[in-house]
């Protein structure tokens, strides 16, 4: 039981993360800076938690707004960057605070054992759920209704004018600008949401794997959270949550009898799916189902 | 820690000249992104691959080891072709996310690839014979020889290129391609030769900055392929995507950068120096060094 | 309405409006012509803040609008369409409306009901504009499945959808047929009869003749004359512009 817990908290995590991406690629902006949020989010609240002792609640919320403000603070520059140079930018971006992270040593000593970040040796001991008496079963169903919360609320956002106002920025800017629509705000407010979304994101997994340390963080990460929205396909959210599964599920836990050759099949699937699909995987014929999740005037 | 001018004259002259890696990389970069408008990600990952693939064939056949520095450019060139194959050939120029994504792909399909031969652990690389050994003082300052080798290595490759590329047919092409994509398919220039060949050509390039980058630590690690892409990339954008002299110029610069925070801040923080220095840029020269006035989508 | 004064935009070397002056009254239907690159677009990317002005200014209204950004130039009363139709593809036809919809200014229910709120009562102010449009049977189609023609008569849509007072075309004819063209001259009559102001950048002069109230003439970034359709057409030097070629 605990070893499908482990795959569903996973799945949670990667899902956060992929949307988060996709909120950002609905604008035209491909960030790599995701995990960086992500990051940000996790020793945030890791620190609140654990150092200041904070309600797990409140220092998720906490560790997510810090992350936006950082996403909040990227988006500006990013308004003048576009493309290709947002990716170098944004890949730097999540480096920096990786590094930062690295370096990071902000230890206290409590009940006669020091917490905190201890630079290269990782913040470890992230045991709110642990020390509340959190079963398994609860955290990944907290996890899980999270996960469900913000995909329905990017579900619902294509259903408001925001959710075609942020797809018009995405297909041409001077038109959306032409047709009254100011970039600033909707670039910004998408990097910023994106931002929360991942940070909320990073919370659930520090406490969760009750341990991260800067190899969590790494631009392997950065691309999953990219590649899942842009394998599965920026038609609707399914398309990002179907391609975590496919990913997650089926290549890396489904497969585990091909050991290590399950590394190579990330690299792959992309190369593939770019070359045949490049719409994404959710435009194959036989993955329509998504229609079933269409309102009839959308 | 106390150091003095001598110190930080002798790590700046370091670093720029380990700068020539990056200068060399970050040319490659810029050489397809001029041809294409495109990146290429996977481009550092080939070039280490090369590197790997010439170790790995004068391992396996006892070959004399300088033969290392002649395979591992020409496998890193085959390994762009096929890298353009997956990652270019097939998707359509304006698909500039799918080829960027697909590359990224490439990049880590090489890295595994790597992992998955050598269990992940670092190799012994060959270093650079009677390079290595020889040192030169001016001064209280040192020169380490297979790093002048390398630079001037990287400069001849400078001329080389700018040569080919504006005073022969082959570089007319080139550039045909780059800036008027449709006219010069119209023209009956063959693009997908032109593009073959500068990556071919970028691979090489890379080839040896990986052989030299490994020889001159003295091991070769797949997690040098990360670091030298972004610094790489840096390079690029920092010298102004497209530039030739730009790249070169930048490479250095980051080198010399982060041999400095190195002294000064500490192997475990210099990175983090290096990377802001592109944002330093992007606010202040967001053209870089010598690029024009650009909008990419 | 529109006041152009000495406004000048170079790119490189190349000057490609060059101390234009004009005014355009409220009301008329004026029109801007020339050969191809003489600087017409280009008119109106500044007139819409795309790029600035080298020199020079503009006015709506005796508001000066020179520095604001495109965005705020809608919202003052300005609106377009492109030379090369620039819709939202993968937008349904009703959601490229939306994007562009402006909120009357009695019923200012808050931002939070405009971008977050249910569609229901935006839709009918939607449907109205796209049967307006002549578009009310392609409502829900993807703006990249019309026909050409019809993906020009969504941009026209979408330009009224932000509630200008004044709105550029640029070439909105090129392509069409003559009863195509027809079609698009008794749009633009029926935009005049809302009390709206057009400028018409067009090279259809089958067009233009019947259409427009006034013409302005340029080459080379310059305007080298101004007048109603029968002048022009008589007038030395803008025959010579179109035959000398640009
Ligand atoms: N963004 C730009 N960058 C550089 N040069 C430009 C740009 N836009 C226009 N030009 C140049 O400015 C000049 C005027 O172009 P413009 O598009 O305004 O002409 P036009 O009158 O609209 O022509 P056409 O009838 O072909 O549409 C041309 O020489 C053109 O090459
Ligand atoms: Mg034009």
């Amino acid at each position: 039981m605990e070893y499908y817990f482990g795959i569903l908290q996973n799945i949670g995590f990667h899902t956060l993360l992929g949307l988060s991406a996709y909120l950002l690629l609905l604008t035209g902006q491909l960030s790599m800076a995701q995990v960086g949020f992500f990051a940000i989010g996790a020793y945030a609240s890791g620190i609140l938690t654990v150092i200041y002792g904070i309600n797990i609640f409140l220092a998720l919320g906490v560790g997510a707004i810090i992350a936006s403000f950082f996403a909040f603070l990227v988006g500006f520059p990013a308004l003048r960057i576009k493309g290709l140079m947002l990716v170098i930018a944004t890949i730097a971006f999540s480096e920096i605070v990786r590094l930062y992270f690295f370096n990071l040593r902000w230890l206290v000593e409590k009940d006669g054992v020091e917490v905190g970040p201890d630079g290269a040796q990782g913040f470890r001991e992230i045991r709110y759920f642990a020390a509340n008496g959190w079963e398994p079963s609860h955290i990944v169903s907290f996890i899980w209704i999270v996960v469900i919360l913000v995909l329905f609320a990017l579900w619902w956002l294509d259903r408001v004018k925001a959710g075609s106002v942020l797809r018009a920025v995405g297909e041409d800017e001077l038109a959306a600008q032409s047709s009254g629509i100011n970039l600033t705000v909707v670039k910004v407010s998408a990097m910023t949401g994106g931002g929360f979304i991942a940070g909320i994101a990073g919370g659930l997994y520090a406490h969760s794997t009750t341990y991260v340390d800067h190899n969590s963080f790494t631009i392997l990460l950065a691309t999953f959270a990219v590649a899942y929205p842009i394998l599965g396909g920026l038609k609707n959210v399914f398309g990002t949550l179907f391609a975590v599964i496919f990913i997650q599920g089926i290549l890396i836990e489904g497969l585990r009898f091909l050991g290590d050759y399950r590394n190579l099949l990330f690299g792959l699937l992309i190369i593939l799916v770019m070359n045949f699909y490049p719409k994404g995987l959710i435009n194959i014929p036989i993955f329509n189902w998504s229609k079933l999740f269409k309102r009839r005037d959308l | 820690m106390s150091f003095g001018l001598i110190d930080i004259l002798q790590s700046l002259i370091d670093g720029i000249l380990f700068g020539s890696i990056y200068a060399l990389i970050g040319l490659g970069f810029t050489l397809i992104f001029g041809a294409m408008e495109k990146l290429n990600m996977a481009y550092a990952a080939s070039s280490i691959g090369g590197a790997y693939v010439g170790l790995g064939l004068a391992t396996l056949f006892s070959l004399p080891l300088f033969l290392v520095f002649l395979i591992g450019p020409i496998a890193a060139g085959l390994i762009s072709i096929l890298v353009y194959l997956v990652s270019f050939r097939l998707i359509p120029s304006t698909n500039h996310l799918g080829s960027l994504m697909a590359s990224i792909g490439a990049l880590f399909f090489i890295d595994e690839v790597i992992i998955h031969e050598t269990q992940g652990s670092p190799l012994t690389f060959p270093e650079l014979g009677i390079f290595a050994e020889a040192y030169f003082m001016l001064g209280d300052l040192g020169f380490r020889g297979d790093l002048i080798f390398i630079m001037i290595f990287g400069l001849i490759s400078m001329g080389v290129i700018i040569y080919l590329l504006y005073y022969t047919r082959l570089g007319l092409a080139t550039r045909a391609v780059s800036q008027q994509n449709v006219a010069a398919r119209l023209c009956g220039i063959p693009i997908h030769t032109i593009n073959i060949s500068t990556f071919v050509l970028a691979g090489i390039l890379g080839g040896f900055a990986g052989c030299m980058a490994a020889a001159s630590v003295g091991v070769i690690s797949p997690l040098l392929t990360i670091p030298i892409t972004i610094k790489g990339l840096i390079a690029a954008v920092i010298g102004g995507l497209g530039s030739i002299r730009g790249a070169i110029i930048a490479g250095l610069m980051i080198g010399g950068v982060e041999n400095f925070f190195l002294l000064v801040r500490g192997v475990n923080e210099r990175d983090i120096y290096v990377f802001l220095l592109l944002f330093v840029f992007l606010v202040l020269r967001p053209n870089g060094l010598f690029g024009n006035e650009i909008n990419r989508d | 309405m529109l006041k152009i004064k000495n406004i000048g935009k170079n790119f490189g070397g190349v000057k490609a409006v060059d101390d234009l002056s004009f005014n355009v009254d409220k009301g008329e239907i004026v029109g801007l012509i020339g050969p191809n690159g003489s600087g017409k677009s280009t008119t109106i990317n500044l007139i819409c803040g795309v790029f600035p002005v080298d020199f020079g200014n503009i006015s709506v209204n005796e508001q000066n609008i020179s520095s604001l950004p495109t965005h705020e130039r809608v919202a003052s009363g300005i609106s377009r369409t492109f030379q090369n139709i620039r819709l939202f593809k993968d937008l349904s036809v009703w959601q490229n409306i939306w994007v562009a919809l402006q909120q009357d200014s009695d019923q200012s229910s808050g931002w939070m009901r405009e971008w977050f709120g249910n569609s229901k009562l935006q839709k009918e102010k939607i449907k109205e504009i796209l049967v307006f449009s002549g578009l009310g049977d392609r409502f829900d189609d993807l703006a990249g499945n019309l026909s050409f023609g019809e993906q020009r008569r969504l941009e026209l849509a979408r330009a009224i959808a932000s509630k200008p007072k004044l709105i550029l075309l640029d070439e909105p004819a090129a392509g069409m047929n003559s009863d195509e063209v027809a079609d698009l001259r008794q749009r633009i009559l029926d935009l005049k009869k809302l009390g709206l102001t057009v400028l018409l950048v067009e090279h259809v002069m089958e067009l233009v003749m019947n259409v427009v109230d006034r013409i302005v003439v340029l080459n080379f970034g310059k305007k080298i004359a101004e007048g109603s359709p029968e002048n022009i057409q008589n007038n030395k030097d803008v025959q010579k512009a179109y035959l000398g070629g640009a």
